[in-house]
């Protein structure tokens, strides 16, 4: 062998290796985008041959420029987040307690000193686009530009229209308390760079309006990912397992893919419909906690064109199962409260459900009083963490519909860790298809969370 | 309008859907046997049957009620189960102030509606929603054991 074809066959090998290096960065580190799985090209809006997939559906069209900025403000669910409970809406202040460590939301009312007053069309575009905040500082990937880069500079607009019409409030909220590194700022333009495509969204040329429109509402606006897709270690989205489900705050975002037993690939297209304009669905359980408060602030407000174009999108994602969620037990308990709950649960359970349960969920599951306290058939009961169910048994539930208020009490004061863990148990032993083993452990970290 | 079918009888209501059953009853209605106590579904003094099965009216939106009958303290003494709850009651000296007893005396008819021979642990589920400041609890347990053997 000559020297020359030595030393090719090394630079040879090195390329390899680089090559393989960049490919397994690209491919574990960075992963797909959340619209990689749809393939097919993507096209400008303008070459798109059906209606555009961004702005408001057409029947508000006409609307001005502050209604229309309104709709997109609920679509992108900006109130959920900039607003503390019980607090004015979008004077920001709501904490996000991270393993790093608390996050608070900023104002984004109009008020000059502690709002956004001051900023101009630029100012917000660079701040939604790509998390630099007005004076240069970047942003904290929990407001969720990576979703947001998508969104047209129109709706953009529109939704700043939106919030400088309402009443400027002047509110400062508290500093962020992240630990080192956490709290260096400058680190996340390395995550910008790494997550942030930093694009707006492009419609898919084979791909129908409508799925566009869903692909749009769910991806730009309604940014359901960040919740119901797991991260990976530097926080990013994993595409890889999109909309497969993960844990967030405490409570559990499920499996949206159309995975027949564990994701939503049973539901038919009324049912999801049902869920994301109500937050409730015969059979399939009913919204709490996070995901009641995305249908009560966002997802109700959006028109029924709108809620078929997600459901469309929603079909199109691949399924993925979640090997340890059980299919759900679609019939009731016995109505007997001895009958229908396995031995070696423990008797305080069972107690503590005959006191403050039975009266509303009754010992069927299915609840005489409204079909939104009926467990039978929900995700959470079926869910062998309990995780869910300690979570609404802590805090309650408070759902805003369009039918009115409907409440139930939070008993996260009333009962110690230990009483909790044994209600949950119980209430996943008798209507789930599973049982669950939440320690007062977990619970005592739950109550931690909050 | 809303339509109910109350002890038998149809009455019309002209209130908002997401009003309680409870405040349509006391307030609306006038009948006012059933007893507001917590109003969070946790003490049962506002129970009332809804086609023989036991529901806290003071969460109960009145508009999602429909076509089933509701049965209340003043009606419950028609029932065959109602009359001998009632008349235990009354031969055990149940009562002490009476606050909480419209609604024990719906819960345990609703009781043998279901379990015509309950024993002390069919009684402890069914009743532990239902709660007496008093402590009655001993002589709700014989009396619901006595109207159950009565014939
Ligand atoms: S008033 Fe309804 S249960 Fe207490
Ligand atoms: S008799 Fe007084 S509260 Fe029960």
């Amino acid at each position: 062998m000559t020297l020359s074809s030595n030393g090719m066959l090394i630079r040879t090998g090195i390329l390899a290796v680089i090559v393989i290096v960049v490919v397994a960065f690209f491919w574990f580190v960075v992963g797909p985008g959340p619209l990689d799985f749809a393939g097919g090209k993507t096209v400008a809006i303008a070459a798109y041959s059906g209606a555009n997939p961004t702005g408001v559906p057409v029947e508000f069209a006409k609307d001005d420029l502050v209604t229309r900025g309104r709709y997109l403000t609920q679509a992108a669910d900006c109130q959920a987040c900039h607003t503390t409970e019980g607090g004015l809406p979008f004077a920001g202040g709501r904490a996000f307690k991270t393993p790093f460590g608390t996050l608070y939301s900023p104002n984004i009312t109009p008020d000059r000193e502690t709002g956004i007053g001051t900023w101009t069309d630029a100012d917000l575009l660079q701040a939604i686009h790509q998390g630099i905040s007005r004076d240069g500082t970047r942003l904290y990937p929990a407001f969720p530009y990576a979703a947001y880069t998508y969104l047209a500079d129109a709706d953009v607009l529109a939704i700043k229209a939106y919030l400088f019409s309402l009443p400027a409030v002047h509110n400062a909220p508290p500093a962020n308390s992240l630990a080192f590194p956490y709290n260096q700022r400058w680190l996340m333009a390395i995550w910008s760079f790494l997550y942030n495509p930093d694009q707006r969204f492009q419609p898919n040329a084979e791909r129908s309006p409508e799925w566009n429109r869903g692909a749009y509402l769910a991806e730009a606006l309604g940014h359901c990912g960040d919740c119901h897709t797991p991260r990976n270690r530097l926080q990013a989205l994993d595409n890889h397992r999109k909309f497969a489900g993960t844990v967030v705050q405490g409570w559990r975002a499920y499996n949206i893919t159309g995975d027949q037993d564990t994701g939503v690939g049973a539901w038919n297209n009324a049912e999801l419909t049902s869920y994301l304009s109500t937050g409730h669905a015969t059979g399939r359980g009913t919204a709490s906690g996070p995901m009641a408060e995305a249908v009560d602030l966002s997802l109700a407000h959006l028109s029924a064109t709108d809620h078929a174009a997600i459901v469309a999108y929603l079909r199109s994602v691949p399924a993925i199962p979640s090997p340890d969620l059980p299919a759900p037990k679609a019939e009731p308990a016995p109505a007997a409260p001895k009958l229908g709950t396995p031995a070696g649960i423990d008797s305080r359970g069972q107690k503590l459900f005959a006191g403050a349960c039975a009266g509303c969920h009754d010992w069927t599951g299915v609840s005489p009083l409204s079909p939104l306290a009926t467990l039978t058939g929900g995700r959470a009961v079926n869910d062998p963490s309990a995780a869910n169910v300690a979570q609404i048994i802590l805090l309650g539930a408070l759902r805003q519909t369009i039918q009115g208020v409907s409440i139930m009490p939070a008993f996260g004061s009333a009962y110690s860790d230990v009483e909790i863990a044994a209600l949950a148990n119980y209430v996943v032993a008798r209507f789930g298809a599973k049982p669950s083993a939440i320690t007062a452990e977990e619970i005592a970290e739950l109550r931690r969370m909050q | 309008m809303i339509n109910l079918r109350i002890n038998g009888d149809m009455r019309a209501v002209d209130v908002p859907g997401d009003m309680p059953l409870l405040w349509v009853l006391r307030d609306i209605l006038g009948l006012t046997g059933t007893k507001f106590g917590c109003g969070i579904a946790q003490c049962g003094a506002c129970t009332v049957h809804l086609d023989g099965i036991p529901v806290r009216s003071c969460l109960l939106p009145v508009g999602t009620i429909g076509e089933r009958a509701i049965t209340t303290i003043e009606g419950i003494a028609e029932t065959p189960n109602g009359a001998k709850i009632q008349k235990a009651w009354l031969d055990l000296e149940v009562i002490q102030c009476g606050y909480c007893q419209s609604g024990q005396i719906m819960s345990a008819t609703a009781l043998l509606n279901v379990t015509p021979n309950p024993d002390d642990a069919d009684i402890d589920a069914a009743m532990a929603g239902n709660i007496c400041r008093c402590g009655t609890y001993v002589r709700i347990r014989e009396a619901i054991k006595q109207a159950a053997k009565s014939v």
